[in-house]
């Protein structure tokens, strides 16, 4: 099988990779890019745990060719913190609020609600409940990370224009 | 008093991705080790040919139960690989081991293994039949306990009404996060072992039976854990041993990750249960008598089915006050996954049975269900089911808040209106109550003990040694709230250190939700014993007695006295000037319970935690559909450290029960399960959550640290009772086995409407 | 686990050139969200499988326009497109709430309308809006192109009449009049990420009269392929709708779907339950309570 050479933006860093054609983009995160905090917790797009951000949208890295990844935007967990290791406002509020406990599909949870406010930071309840439905979480019964992600979105705007101006 | 010490210690790691799971460690030369699983449910192993596999490129080596150096098992306990008989679907009989996980899983397929098909067994019913195909050469019987007290017959002679019921429950995968998962690194002296387990020293012990090692040459260290709910107990040690059978052999490092798949054929599961119940009642409502047989399915394997059987045995009867009860549990051995504790500890199946007991009784006597619970529970000093006098109930206190929360009969009422209107979706109320024991207690071996010790550093810095596992619970985080609130330090001041046995005492599992209290009590005492060397010198200092100082703020005090105080690190440095150690060890010991197993008498639990619930609902009269729309949860904790994390405890195990209640089910007809990843095997989104109105009391236990009781597994109880009550009240369906799925509903819904003549 | 190499074709041409020459060793992948479930489970459908080519970069198929009458989708257009299309929420608002109950928030930016209809399943849920619609499919080969009807193309359940050098490249139908009412629903497991057990997509014509001048019912998952059901529709055309007609409309879904596929276990559960969504759905539709 032919190798295929994949050049992509990975949390805003031009990276090239070779990849196997068969390879999940998932695969390519953990094992090539040493991203290990996208996680897999199922293989076939049910749980949440390996959502990134690809080109501005929510996707499950499990359901992704690495090879069809030319040219993208992707944004995981490890890039969000700021420079100085400052928390993203949905970092901060997800400690807040309690809403992770074992952390394994937090990520997850995180990269999906981070492309729902990038969207849409004047959400409804309701929203945010649908935004984050193809995350599952085990330990949380998801109240927290909801009051987390509505709580965020309340300051999301500004927090936003701010980085931006950084 | 709600305290909040601010956040877990673990959150930064797992907020930032950055907290190591074990599928996130690698090591140089590392491979990969897959599992060649049997097809049957009971078989013979006749023969294991491993050439094919073993010249497939990239094979180092294929493993099976004859290259075991140590034992494969104890009697009766699952297998780390299988020697001659399997007993379930998909056990292991042999490893391949190869330089990718590619190259192992497709060499897997190259394994021929033949085998003799043996006739399964797959229900607890039938296994127990006296000409069932045995399991083991001594027949299928898992074990049978007898429990209660007074006397049943005289108690049915003074009851008006007789009530018959019966009631079952489905088996139920944990279906943690992450799923089971283990990295073996050989090391000189031995092996070292990660691998997410609630149990470091019970996975040392597996692994090190295995390899036929003294325990201390294995070094098992737990890194980040993806969540239990007791999953990784068993499971972990299976997967340590198998991974570190592999790197032994090999001489590499080896990596083993279950696919979800793999998680769901292979791994425990909650028990499956039958409930049968006969209650005698008066006509004023009060319970003279119950008699109960439970029936379990324990699977292939022992697991902890014993203490599982123990606890459903003393809790069946409810938290209610009975002259009369006789209780019997049986489980049988059966061509299933073995079953194992899953957050409850077989808990859970009884509080279905005896709350939905308790709810149909009311209903059909004309009582309201929650006033007819009120009347019949235990209060302060009456006895249990089993002859405990029972000591800070707080069962009215739950009652009360949960009556409170949902203006219980003003709703009721307004409900029960609105379902008059008419219309395809109907609304209902339900209710349940709960009391669950605390940590092992006579379930166990009689003793339960924990051991953590304080590191104190000359700069006043505390390291907390314990196996503790923090499979999510925030248990780490609570062992740091006791040591400040006893030793009145910053936060800033105390670490964790890694769950390592070559460092770390044996603190026990995470489970039977002992952490708080047994655990917890372990911390207490360590931090007791610093701070007792702590105050025999400020007391020289400020002239008082060592017994009436107040440790705060960094400052020990004169009682009394603001300004008469000496400062922390002054006496730290002090304690280091004399030649002596700050440092502190706890050890704690739950025993001395009076409790007489061949009769199931006497003090069961040291403590126990209890709890209310009321649930709305909504049922689509046309397809059957359940939604739970509010969930009121209160629940004792004693003394709540952390007033969020409780209530994220109590959700989570809410969300579980939802999930019980309603779709969750292993689908595994004739020992084939079906359903085995998240696309077929559901548990609840986000989505399919209600509304949660989380309450926490505090009432405190003589027991307890700082009188906190423990809450994991009592979140997980009420859920499934109430909402199958209040689905009761929306339709006047009863559902007696779970889960309420949708072909249930619609079944139940059909008989229902040709039993009244209604269409 | 299936290996294959990665062909990323500059045009939906050079994608069908691939087809020709690979035939059935080589399959598309857009979006992937059924495919590599399919790849991973060992599926036996791809056992051949040696190639698999990406279309999913072809922005030319990634497109929801107004075409005089009809609209136009490109079949790399995602669940999300579907579901936040202006145009699409004001003609066939059922067509963006079945879409908008498709797997999850990141299987709807990731699975393309395209994939969903050549993935042939039975318990499609965008897909019995489009048979209400009768939709037209535009089929691309090396030899040319062809137009359709959806309902065409469907040979059996995850099966369809393409050949073997043929891709979808784009989904049309004709705009239903203004006043023309639409409801999907759905019954599933749970309320996110649930597999339809039952589905059903219905538009209605009313006239100034009162009367039912267009009906469409088309149930998903109780066919091998998807279809309308006239004989349902039948019992309300020309009629002023009453709630016994709606019922007997729900009958007679549960009848046509015996008649097909005749009485098996899970019958007791989806005649009842294809009868309630039906006549639910057309109450909802006609506001007849």
């Amino acid at each position: 099988m032919n190798k295929i050479n994949v050049n992509m933006i990975v949390n805003g860093e031009a990276v090239s990779v070779t990849v196997e054609p068969n390879a999940r983009l998932l695969d390519t995160l953990r094992d090539n890019l040493e991203l290990t905090g996208t996680k897999e917790g199922c293989g076939v797009g049910e749980c949440g745990a390996c959502t990134v951000i690809v080109n501005g949208e929510a996707v499950n890295s499990c359901m992704l060719l690495a090879a069809s990844m030319e040219g993208k935007v992707i944004e995981t967990i490890e890039g969000l913190a700021g420079e100085n290791g400052e928390l993203h406002i949905l970092q901060e509020k997800f400690v807040e609020h309690s809403a992770l406990q074992c952390g394994f599909c937090t990520p997850g949870f995180v990269m999906s609600s981070k492309a729902f406010l990038d969207a849409n930071d004047n959400p409804t309840r309701e929203e945010i409940k649908t935004a984050i439905s193809g995350n599952l979480c085990r330990c949380t019964g998801y109240s927290q990370i909801i009051d987390a992600v509505e709580d965020a979105a309340k300051d999301y705007y500004v927090y936003d224009v701010c980085r931006i101006k950084k | 008093m709600v305290k909040k010490h601010g956040r877990r210690v673990d959150v930064l790691a797992k907020i930032t991705g950055k907290a190591q799971y074990t599928n996130d460690l690698s090591f140089p030369h590392m491979l990969y080790a897959t599992t060649v699983r049997c097809p049957h449910p009971h078989a013979k192993i006749i023969s294991i040919e491993r050439e094919q596999a073993e010249q497939y490129p990239g094979v180092v080596m294929v493993i099976t139960a004859d290259n075991i150096p140590g034992i494969p098992s104890q009697y009766k306990q699952k297998p780390i690989l299988v020697p001659e008989v399997v007993r379930y679907e998909g056990e292991g009989v042999a490893l391949v081991v190869a330089n990718s996980k590619v190259v192992a899983s497709e060499a897997a397929k190259l394994v021929k293994v033949i085998y003799e098909e043996l006739p399964a067994v797959t229900s607890s019913e039938a296994a127990l039949k006296q000409d069932a195909q045995k399991i083991y050469d001594d027949g299928n019987l898992l074990c049978k306990y007898k429990g209660g007290k007074g006397n049943v017959e005289e108690g049915f002679l003074m009851a008006d009404y007789i009530f018959e019921k019966e009631y079952r429950t489905q088996r139920v995968d944990h279906t943690p996060l992450e799923t089971e998962a283990a990295v073996a690194v050989p090391t000189t002296e031995g092996i070292t072992v990660y691998a997410p387990t609630n149990d470091a020293y019970k996975a040392r012990l597996l692994i090190a039976e295995t390899l036929g090692l003294r325990e201390n040459q294995v070094r098992f260290i737990t890194p980040a854990i993806g969540g239990s709910f007791g999953a990784k107990n068993y499971d972990a040690g299976l997967l340590g041993s198998r991974a570190a059978l592999a790197a032994v052999l090999t001489g590499k490092p080896v990596k083993m990750v279950f696919t979800r798949e793999e998680s769901i054929i292979e791994g425990t599961k909650r028990h499956p249960y039958i409930c049968k119940y006969k209650v005698g009642v008066t006509k004023a409502g009060r319970i003279t008598a119950m008699e109960i047989d439970l029936i379990g399915d324990g699977g292939a394997y022992l697991s902890k089915s014993h203490p599982v059987a123990t606890r459903t045995l003393i809790e069946a009867s409810g938290p209610y006050n009975i002259d009369n009860v006789k209780s019997n549990v049986t489980l049988a051995f059966t061509n299933n996954t073995y079953s194992d504790a899953m957050r409850g500890f077989g808990s859970p199946q009884v509080d279905f049975a005896s709350e939905v007991l308790l709810d149909e009784i009311a209903c059909e006597m004309g009582f309201d269900p929650l006033e007819f619970k009120k009347m019949n529970h235990l209060k302060e000093n009456d006895i249990s089911g089993v002859g405990q006098v029972m000591t800070d109930v707080s069962l009215g206190k739950c009652l009360d808040e949960a009556q409170k929360a949902s203006n219980w009969k003003e709703r009721k009422e307004e409900i029960a209106i609105e379902r008059k209107k008419g219309g395809s979706k109907v609304k209902g109320i339900g209710f349940a109550l709960l009391h669950r024991g605390e940590a092992f207690g006579a379930a166990g071996q009689g003793i339960d003990t924990a051991e953590v010790q304080l590191l104190v550093n000359n700069d006043g810095g505390i390291t907390i040694l314990s196996s503790m596992a923090d499979v999510g619970m925030g248990g780490h985080t609570m062992m740091v709230n006791v040591i400040m609130e006893t030793l009145g330090v910053k936060r800033e001041r105390i670490v964790m250190a890694p769950v390592d046995t070559q460092y770390v005492p044996n603190s026990g599992p995470s489970s039977a939700t002992r952490g708080t209290m047994v655990i917890g009590n372990a911390a207490r005492l360590a931090a007791e014993e610093v701070k007792e060397k702590l105050a025999a010198i400020a007391a020289d200092v400020l002239g008082v007695l060592k017994e009436e100082l107040i440790f705060n703020n960094e400052q020990i005090y004169s009682p009394g006295k603001a300004d008469e105080h000496v400062n922390y690190q002054d006496m730290i440095n002090e304690i280091f000037a004399r030649g002596q150690t700050p440092s502190g060890r706890g050890w704690y010991t739950v025993s001395g319970l009076a409790w007489d197993r061949a009769n199931g008498f006497g003090e069961a639990y040291l403590s126990y935690a209890y709890g209310a619930a009321v649930t709305e609902v909504e049922v689509d009269l046309e397809t059957g559909q359940v939604s739970v729309d509010k969930f009121i949860a209160v629940h004792d904790v004693g003394h709540a450290f952390d007033k969020n994390e409780v209530i994220g405890q109590i959700n989570g195990g809410v969300s579980m029960a939802v999930g019980m209640a309603l779709f969750e089910d292993v689908d595994s007809k004739k020992g084939h399960i079906k359903n085995t990843n998240f696309d077929k095997y559901l548990i609840p989104t986000s989505l399919d959550m209600p509304e949660m109105n989380s309450i926490v009391v505090e009432v405190p236990t003589k027991t307890g640290p700082f009188g906190a009781r423990g809450l994991g597994e009592p979140t997980a109880c009420t859920a499934a009772p109430a909402i199958i009550n209040a689905i009761y009240d929306a339709t006047g369906i009863r559902i007696r086995e779970l889960p309420a799925s949708l072909e249930t509903m619609m079944q139940e819904l059909k008989n229902s409407r040709n039993k009244t003549g209604l269409n | 686990m299936f290996k294959y190499d990665y062909l990323r074709p500059a045009s939906v041409k050079e994608a069908c050139e691939l087809l020709a020459l690979h035939g059935d060793r080589a399959k598309i992948i857009a979006g992937g969200t059924d495919l590599m479930v399919q790849i991973r489970d060992e599926d036996k459908k791809w056992a051949n499988i040696e190639y698999v080519i990406d279309i999913g970069h072809l922005k030319e198929m990634k497109y929801i326009k107004e075409d005089g009458d009809s609209i136009c989708i490109g079949a790399l257009s995602s669940h999300t497109d579907i579901v936040k299309s202006g145009i699409l929420q004001k003609y066939v608002p059922f067509f963006c709430e079945a879409s908008s109950t498709v797997g999850s928030p990141q299987i709807r930016n990731m699975g393309t309308i395209g994939g969903s209809i050549g993935n042939a399943s039975p318990a499609s849920d965008p897909v019995p809006p489009l048979i209400a619609l009768d939709a037209e499919v535009k089929i691309v080969g090396t030899s040319g192109e062809r137009i359709v009807s959806l309902k065409s193309i469907f040979a059996n359940s995850y099966k369809t009449t393409l050949k073997v050098d043929e891709i979808i490249t784009e989904v049309s139908f004709t705009k239903m009049p203004t006043e023309a009412k639409s409801v999907f629903l759905k019954l599933g497991r749970r309320k996110a990420l649930a597999i339809s057990r039952m589905n059903v997509g219905v538009i209605v014509v009313v006239d100034s009269d009162g009367v039912v001048s267009d009906i469409r019912i088309a149930p998903g998952c109780i066919f091998a392929t998807p279809d309308r059901v006239s004989v349902a529709e039948d019992v309300l055309i020309g009629k002023v709708p009453t709630r016994e007609l709606l019922v007997e409309a729900g009958k007679k879904v549960s009848d046509e779907m015996i008649n097909r596929t005749g009485i098996r276990p899970s019958t007791e559960f989806k005649k009842p339950a294809i009868e309630s969504l039906t006549t639910r759905a057309l109450s909802q539709a006609l506001e007849v309570e």
